[in-house]
């Protein structure tokens, strides 16, 4: 009897000193955690509620900043339709076309390692270097796209200096950074079982079948992946419109993160800028949150019953 | 498990905590106190904004005053780039700020000036012996004093004006010795100089027009009252100058203007459109001379002075004043040193010796005396006076005035570009600015 009572205590000794070494193990991490992400994000909170300029202490003006953003800022709402425009076409493109790409290059083809490594290169080019090269390609009278466009008797647009063209150009841009997806994209094809192509081919089907039966669907929880990670990422749209167009012209890329950072570093309303990083936090976990509602209905796993 | 490790846990933790607090010490450098050099002398830490040729001269300027000066030491560091003026926001919200610092731009100066982080300078100046008004050009001068203090000290300013190609002016049949003199004359000539591919875009053209800010006080506007401190964004002036760019919006294609501009090179750059003839005339400033020399040295070309409306209701000889501006943070805890190397920096041999180099005018009446060049370059001849006129215009001490500027630039684009009424436009800054000035005052005010 006593035995196993010693036993048990030397066991939750031994349990107590282990959480302890782990904790502490797991200290710089929780210390860094707290410093540099839980304690800014609740400061930006309550900074969220005050004026406050960086230099002098905030001051607490309620929710006058958010009522500022919503009725007095027409920048605000410019700049959130602009974003969503990014949302609305630029992220599906770029889905598709980091698919179409992953999907050309699921291969067994000579050279295919090579030909990956070529559409993989550019998404690990800086963005800021991507951005100056396609300043260039962009350009309305030399750049290469428009040389290219006359070629074909086609007169191309002003680009990035047409507001009607600056976030097409950008989304166009985009397009040579769907190497990131698509090596995602090519892992998880990979995973797809050799099996249900055989069952298939085995029952007749044929290429648009197979894709659209098997391909598609197995796809999808990678295909979910990339479109949450999306999402996130073209909220937060910035480096190529502050390196290009610094908003312009007409303010027609003036996005809502360099909106933000206008405020908060130009114009030092730290205070404003917090309200609109909450504002933005709001609105990226709704739309993700929407993503993950529906996507019961078109994301399959694989050992799920249906 | 071993009872007797060599090395506890404890050791393991002090080893870890033991760099990152010194670490974090070093980095912090907020609280310094009195700092002296090994011989002794007391140093003063100088961030600069300059950076490439200007940093090169102002080290210059530097190492002479550490030669010369048996008290004080300066220890120049280069925060350069738009990163750097950020930079100095967050020094002073972190009280870790240098004891000299010229990473202030001259619009930034009201707003720092009065959130109650800077030294005013005017004991200093006054027991040097030392006369802002009798010694700075009077746009200068203007823009260093907030509420009728003294914040900041200049070494250099700017002057506008339009370079134009004077073999364009002959091949078209204007007069090069007798380039505009009035808006009017300036519109002719432009439409003048302009031709035009077959397929209707620009084969060259003769002048297109920017910055509403400086063109308003051409045509007589202004942007503030320093005196009522009233923002003044609706002035007529402000209008006329506005309602005069539209008309080049009207006249030109300024969208495949621009596109055509692109085609070139930048104007620091030998294919710069002016360099090469494809622009007949070009707003610019005396820097202009240094890359035209460099790029294009066979090119003709003369300047005149921004062009005021013929009906006298305009200003002559107008141009903006400002650019970097020097100032002593409060929180520096050795002002006399601080001000022992700037009130040595800002006398006219260094600022004369910075401003040559930099190929910029000299803000200080008596440096454009110590320096020959300053008056027998004839560039130079024509530049000085105007930056030394009255109609110098420098940053509106205002708080506000870094958000009004771009606004202001909003504003310009929307009626040039997007079809803006100008009136209309020019209301609404005017309700949007005096609103800002409120919440930003109520802010100041507690």
């Amino acid at each position: 009897m006593s035995l196993t009572a010693t036993r048990a205590a030397r066991e939750r000794a031994r349990a107590a000193r282990d959480n302890r070494t782990g904790l502490l193990f797991a200290l710089p991490w929780l210390i860094g955690f707290a410093v540099f992400f839980a304690y800014p994000v609740l400061a930006s909170l309550y900074y969220s509620l005050c004026s406050y300029d960086a230099i002098r202490p905030p001051r607490f003006v309620g929710l006058q900043n958010f009522q500022r953003l919503f009725f007095e800022d027409d920048l605000f709402w410019k700049s959130l339709g602009n974003t969503l425009y990014m949302v609305a076409f630029g992220l599906p493109v770029g889905l598709i076309a980091a698919l179409a790409i992953a999907l050309l290059l699921h291969q067994k083809l000579r050279g295919i390692a090579f030909y990956r490594t070529l559409f993989y290169l550019p998404s690990i080019t800086p963005v800021v270097a991507t951005s100056i090269l396609w300043l260039w390609l962009l350009n309305p009278e030399i750049g290469l796209i428009n040389v290219a466009l006359a070629k074909l008797g086609i007169s191309g647009p002003a680009w990035l200096t047409d507001p009607a063209w600056a976030k097409p150009a950008l989304i166009l841009m985009g397009l040579w950074g769907a190497g990131g997806g698509m090596v995602i994209y090519l892992a998880a094809l990979q995973d797809i079982p050799e099996s249900l192509y055989e069952a298939a081919s085995l029952d007749g089907a044929r290429g648009p079948t197979v894709l659209f039966r098997i391909t598609l669907p197995m796809l999808t929880p990678v295909i979910l992946f990339n479109l949450i990670m999306g999402l996130i990422g073209t909220f937060q749209y910035f480096t190529q419109a502050y390196v290009m167009t610094s908003g312009g012209p007409q303010d027609s890329t003036t996005f809502y993160a360099l909106h933000l950072f206008n405020q908060a570093f130009l114009d030092f309303r730290m205070g404003y800028a917090s309200a609109m990083a909450w504002v933005l936090f709001l609105i990226t976990l709704a739309c993700a949150l929407l993503v993950f509602k529906t996507s019961a209905r078109w994301v399959y796993y694989a050992g799920e019953e249906r | 498990m071993s009872s007797n490790p060599l090395v506890t846990r404890r050791d393991l933790l002090r080893a870890a905590l033991l760099p990152a607090g010194a670490a974090a010490l070093a980095a912090s450098g907020c609280g310094r106190g009195l700092q002296r050099t090994a011989d002794g002398r007391r140093e003063v830490v100088y961030w600069t904004g300059w950076s490439g040729a200007e940093l090169a001269e102002q080290e210059k300027l530097v190492a002479q005053f550490n030669r010369e000066n048996p008290r004080v030491r300066c220890r120049i560091l280069t925060q350069f780039g738009q990163s750097g003026y950020q930079k100095v926001r967050i020094a002073f919200a972190g009280g870790a700020t240098p004891d000299v610092m010229s990473t202030v731009w001259a619009e930034e100066l009201a707003g720092y000036a009065l959130r109650g982080v800077l030294t005013p300078l005017d004991d200093y100046l006054k027991r040097s012996g030392r006369d802002l008004d009798a010694e700075f050009t009077p746009g200068v001068a203007r823009m260093l004093r907030v509420g009728g203090q003294t914040y900041g000290l200049a070494v250099t300013t700017n002057t506008a004006f339009i370079a134009y190609n004077r073999s364009i002016f002959r091949e078209v049949g204007l007069d090069p010795d007798r380039p505009p003199t009035t808006t009017e004359e300036l519109d002719r000539a432009a439409k003048l100089c302009t031709e035009y591919e077959a397929n209707g875009s620009f084969r060259r053209y003769g002048f297109r027009p920017g910055s509403l800010q400086l063109w308003a006080y051409v045509f007589g506007g202004q942007w503030y009252d320093v005196a009522s401190g009233t923002v003044t964004a609706a002035h007529p002036g402000n209008l006329a100058a506005l309602t005069w760019l539209q008309s080049y919006a009207r006249e030109y294609d300024l969208r495949r203007m621009q596109a055509f501009q692109t085609t070139f090179g930048s104007d620091q750059t030998p294919s710069g459109p002016f360099f090469v003839g494809k622009i007949a005339m070009w707003q610019t400033g005396e820097w202009a001379q240094e890359f035209i020399r460099r790029y294009a040295p066979n090119l003709d070309w003369g300047w005149f002075a921004l062009p005021p409306p013929a009906d006298g209701t305009g200003r002559t000889n107008v141009t903006p004043a400002g650019g970097s501006v020097f100032v002593i943070p409060k929180a520096c805890p050795d002002k006399e040193a601080a001000w022992e190397f700037l009130n040595w920096l800002t006398s006219p041999g260094p600022v004369a010796q910075f401003c040559k180099g930099v190929h910029n005018v000299p803000p200080l009446i008596a440096a454009a005396e110590v320096d020959p060049y300053f008056h027998t370059d004839p560039l130079y001849r024509f530049c000085v006076p105007i930056a030394q006129g009255e109609n110098a215009f420098g940053p509106p001490p205002t708080p506000v005035w870094p958000t009004y500027s771009r606004e202001i630039g909003r504003v310009e684009e929307k009626v040039m570009l997007g079809g803006a009424d100008p009136k209309q436009a020019l209301e609404e800054l005017q309700r949007r600015m005096e609103k800002e000035q409120r919440l930003v005052g109520e802010d100041l005010g507690r």
